[in-house]
């Protein structure tokens, strides 16, 4: 290379290279800062949409006769509310965390397919966006977010509202699958030099297992999907008991979606709280081996544990047993983790600050749920409290406990990174009472309602049973939580608007991503650090200047090229230089021509689904136009004095295991449509 | 190394993989064994059932380690398949005793 450049004039080659064409050009983004951001936008937008649809069901339930909307409404708005948060807020919501901050915690420029990233979001807020307005136009999906058939079938469910919800799910799936997809890949593949799996930060593999699991545990839904729509649109019978189908099927395959999802949901957040407890602690995560056992062992036994939510509709005592034990086994891994999290606190010297608050909220609100989870793992309690306003409870307590306290914890640690800008604090603290006052009080009354016998998904309920007043406290509860997710809104308006800037790493924390300019520019890294030790110990301070001078890998900008590191999965050493792509408006276009066979299925024209599905086949194929090269260079420098060859040249590159993983997802759905076809032909009663 | 550091991470997933076979192998003897009436079945179960710890325990006393920054995979796939053959023996008992078919 030439000589070196200043590191002012090396940061502006770099942004000129990496940087987003201004203007309409904003929409051919590729690149992992920016989508990460809009993935956590439209979330938040999407977070929003489903707590107004849970302030009118709180409106609605908030006394007895209630002549507010009426069932058929009621249903519609309950059903969009579990939708529009599970689907639409909470994945999409750690996508776009782990989209954000992957690249900069394992210390490489992007993830591993930019476009990719683009097309999942596109999927995202196309598939979001068709829920949203079959609401607004009154043909809401209205069975209930886990669509029991047959009341989901067509006799039940005449008209398109169930078809909303399958093709909507189901568009929006192709973005969690890719991203997932994608996930694997940059985690194994896309670290910094040296970064062994052995040194990686927890974040990693948290989100490693996280994206693992998504990778097996979506291919059911979809499956399950596909039959019901089959079976609605073309009278195929699968779970239809009048035509010889079993409406258990949809049940297995949507809870062996289903509950893995709910640890799919917590697992990063988990991932969250081992990287924020220990800086704020200020010493390294106690048992970082333990934990890696405890999040693999919670991986799988998350997937042998579906039926619990099946408890009650009469399979044998032996099934009964083994899903009762998985369910309170799963206990474990989650207990050990929590232990490491006080242990790490215990031994270190706690210092305060608000993301702490959220994680001592976090602690409180959890534990509480998983309690309850416990109790319902039994069979015989389950038999009382099922499908009562007591399993309401348990799973606001784990979901909002295990996932929106920690975002919230999240949201103070690392808004700072995205803006540039420190948080003022002065809402922060009554937001965050109000926010833990509001959820118990809406949530833990719910407990009790449900002991007394007040069943889910009741749209109003006669004033002689005394449900009136703890209906009420909830609702009043509700509003106090609402109040304060809007004062946490206005708090994070004035930090983008009067937060003071800062230089860097103000948390002294331990991770790459610090290591980095705030706000961090498009190419992430001026050079590739090599890591010598655990990455989650490093000290960002010293690390960041010496990167941004462009001394370490890669510091200089060659051929306008998008240059990155791609190492060996296991020891992270040095295996080859990724070219990465350049913005483009394809992904958007591609997500356009899905969008358009969904939609065509949906209106029920079915001649233009087979035409749009060429089109998107087309379009993928013009994809790979433009990247890779007709030559072999052999190995180019990588700065440091060594030399690697570019991706196409080596063996073990980002595409094949990208490919082998994709082959994972087809084999665990053609493994499900087996089990469904043996799961007819032997349990189903004809 | 890069071999010996490869066969860790396969074997951090391993004990689970293998827990996780089992699993879906006995809900299918389970199901199977009931639709079909077969006359040996609680026996089935229990010698799959032995099988399946037998499996594991090997598993779980062959995992090597090392010391050091190398060790970290193997150690944690040692703890984790122990974890797997301590699931399994628990998850998998009610085959002894539990009723199997409706
Ligand atoms: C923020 C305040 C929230 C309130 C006030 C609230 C309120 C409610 C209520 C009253 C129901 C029961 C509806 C019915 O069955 O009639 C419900 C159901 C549900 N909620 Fe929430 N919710 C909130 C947040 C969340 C969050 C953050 C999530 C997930 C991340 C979530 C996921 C669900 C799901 C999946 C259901 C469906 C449960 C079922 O019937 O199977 N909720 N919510
Ligand atoms: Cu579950």
């Amino acid at each position: 290379m030439s000589a070196p450049l200043s590191p002012i004039a090396l940061h502006k080659q770099l942004s000129r290279i990496w940087g987003t064409p201004p203007g309409w050009g904003r929409l051919s983004s590729v690149n992992h800062t920016i989508l990460g951001k809009r993935f956590m936008l439209v979330a938040l937008l999407f977070f929003a949409i489903g707590g107004l649809l849970a302030m009118l069901i709180r409106a609605q339930l908030a006394t007895p006769h209630s002549a507010f909307i009426g069932p058929d409404i009621y249903n519609q708005l309950f059903t969009m509310h579990g939708t529009v948060m599970m689907f639409l807020f909470a994945i999409p919501m750690f996508e776009g965390l782990a989209i954000y901050l992957l690249p900069k915690i394992l210390g490489a420029r992007d993830m591993a397919f930019p476009r990719l990233t683009a097309y999942g979001f596109w999927c995202y807020v196309m598939g979001g966006s068709i829920l949203i307005v079959a609401m607004l136009a009154g043909v809401a999906p209205n069975g209930g977010w886990f669509m029991y058939t047959p009341l989901s079938s067509r006799p039940y469910t005449p008209g398109i509202n169930a078809d909303v919800w399958l093709l909507g799910i189901t568009f929006v799936e192709i973005s969690a699958v890719t991203a997932a997809i994608e996930i694997v890949v940059s985690i194994l593949k896309m670290r910094a030099p040296g970064m062994a799996l052995a040194r990686m930060p927890l974040f990693g593999w948290y989100m490693l297992i996280t994206a693992g699991m998504m990778v097996v545990g979506f291919p059911p839904l979809i499956l399950g999907s596909i039959l019901l729509e089959l079976e609605r649109a073309f009278g195929l019978p699968f779970f239809d008991p009048e035509r010889g189908g079993d409406p258990l099927l949809w049940q297995h395959l949507f809870w062996l979606f289903g509950h893995p999802e709910v640890y799919i949901i917590f697992l990063p957040a988990a991932g969250v709280l081992s990287t924020i407890i220990p800086v704020f602690a200020q010493r390294a995560i106690l048992g970082y081996r333990a934990l890696i056992a405890a999040i693999v062992a919670m991986g799988f036994l998350s997937f042998g544990l579906w039926v619990h939510h099946m408890f009650t509709v009469g399979i044998p005592h032996l099934a009964l047993a083994f899903f009762s034990a998985a369910s309170a086994l799963v206990a474990v891994p989650t207990a050990i983790q929590i232990f490491a999290w006080i242990g790490t606190l215990a031994s270190g010297r706690p210092r305060w600050d608000v993301p702490m608050l959220y994680v001592a909220g976090f602690f409180a609100v959890f534990v509480m749920g998983g309690l309850t989870g416990v109790m319902l793992a039994m069979v015989p309690f389950n038999t009382q409290a099922h499908d009562s306003y007591f399993v309401v409870a348990h799973l606001h307590y784990v979901l909002v406990g295990g996932f929106v306290f920690p975002m919230l914890a999240a949201l103070y640690y690392w808004l700072p990174h995205i803006t540039g800008r420190q948080s003022l604090y002065r809402l922060s603290v009554p937001a965050f009472w109000l926010i833990l006052i509001g959820f118990n009080a809406t949530f833990f009354f719910m407990h009790v309602t449900g002991l007394m016998g007040m069943p889910r998904r009741i749209s109003t309920y006669p004033s002689n049973w005394g449900w009136d007043w703890l209906n009420l406290l909830s609702s009043v509860g509700s509003f106090i939580l609402t109040m304060g997710f809007a004062l946490v809104l206005a708090d994070l308006v004035l930090q983008l608007r009067f937060g003071k800037p800062f230089r860097r790493d103000p948390w002294r924390a331990a991770t790459l991503e610090w290591a980095m300019p705030t706000p961090p520019p498009h190419y992430a890294f001026a050079a590739l650090p090599r890591i010598e030790r655990r990455a989650d110990q490093l000290r960002p301070a010293e690390i960041g200047p010496v990167l941004a001078r462009g001394d370490g890998y890669l510091g200089f900008a060659r051929d306008g090229q998008m240059e990155t590191l791609g190492v060996d999965m296991v020891s992270g050493e040095v295996e080859h230089v990724i070219v990465l792509p350049h913005p483009t408006f394809l992904p958007l276009w591609t997500a356009l021509a899905t969008a358009a066979f969904f939609l065509a299925l949906l209106f029920g024209q079915y001649w233009l689904a087979p035409l749009a599905a060429v089109v998107v086949v087309a379009l993928f194929l013009c994809w790979p136009s433009r990247l890779g090269r007709t030559d072999d260079l052999g190995p180019v420098d990588i700065g440091r004095g060594e030399t690697a060859p570019y991706d196409g040249e080596a063996s073990g590159n980002i595409c094949v295991l990208a490919n082998r993983t994709a082959l994972v997802t087809n084999g665990t759905l053609f493994a499900s449509l087996l089990f469904g076809g043996l799961f007819l032909a032997v349990v189903a009663p004809n | 190394m890069s071999g010996q550091s490869r066969r860790a991470l396969l074997l951090l997933f391993a004990g689970f993989s293998l827990w996780a076979l089992a699993f879906v192998v006995f809900y299918a003897l389970q199901a199977l064994g009931c639709a079909y009436g077969w006359p040996q079945h609680r026996l089935i179960l229990i010698s799959a059932y032995l099988l399946a710890i037998l499996a594991m325990a090997w598993l779980a006393w062959a995992t090597p380690h090392w010391a050091g920054d190398k060790g970290v995979l193997p150690i944690a796939a040692k703890w984790a398949n122990r974890a797997a053959l301590a699931a399994t023996i628990l998850i998998l008992l009610p085959v002894s005793f539990a009723s199997a078919c409706i």
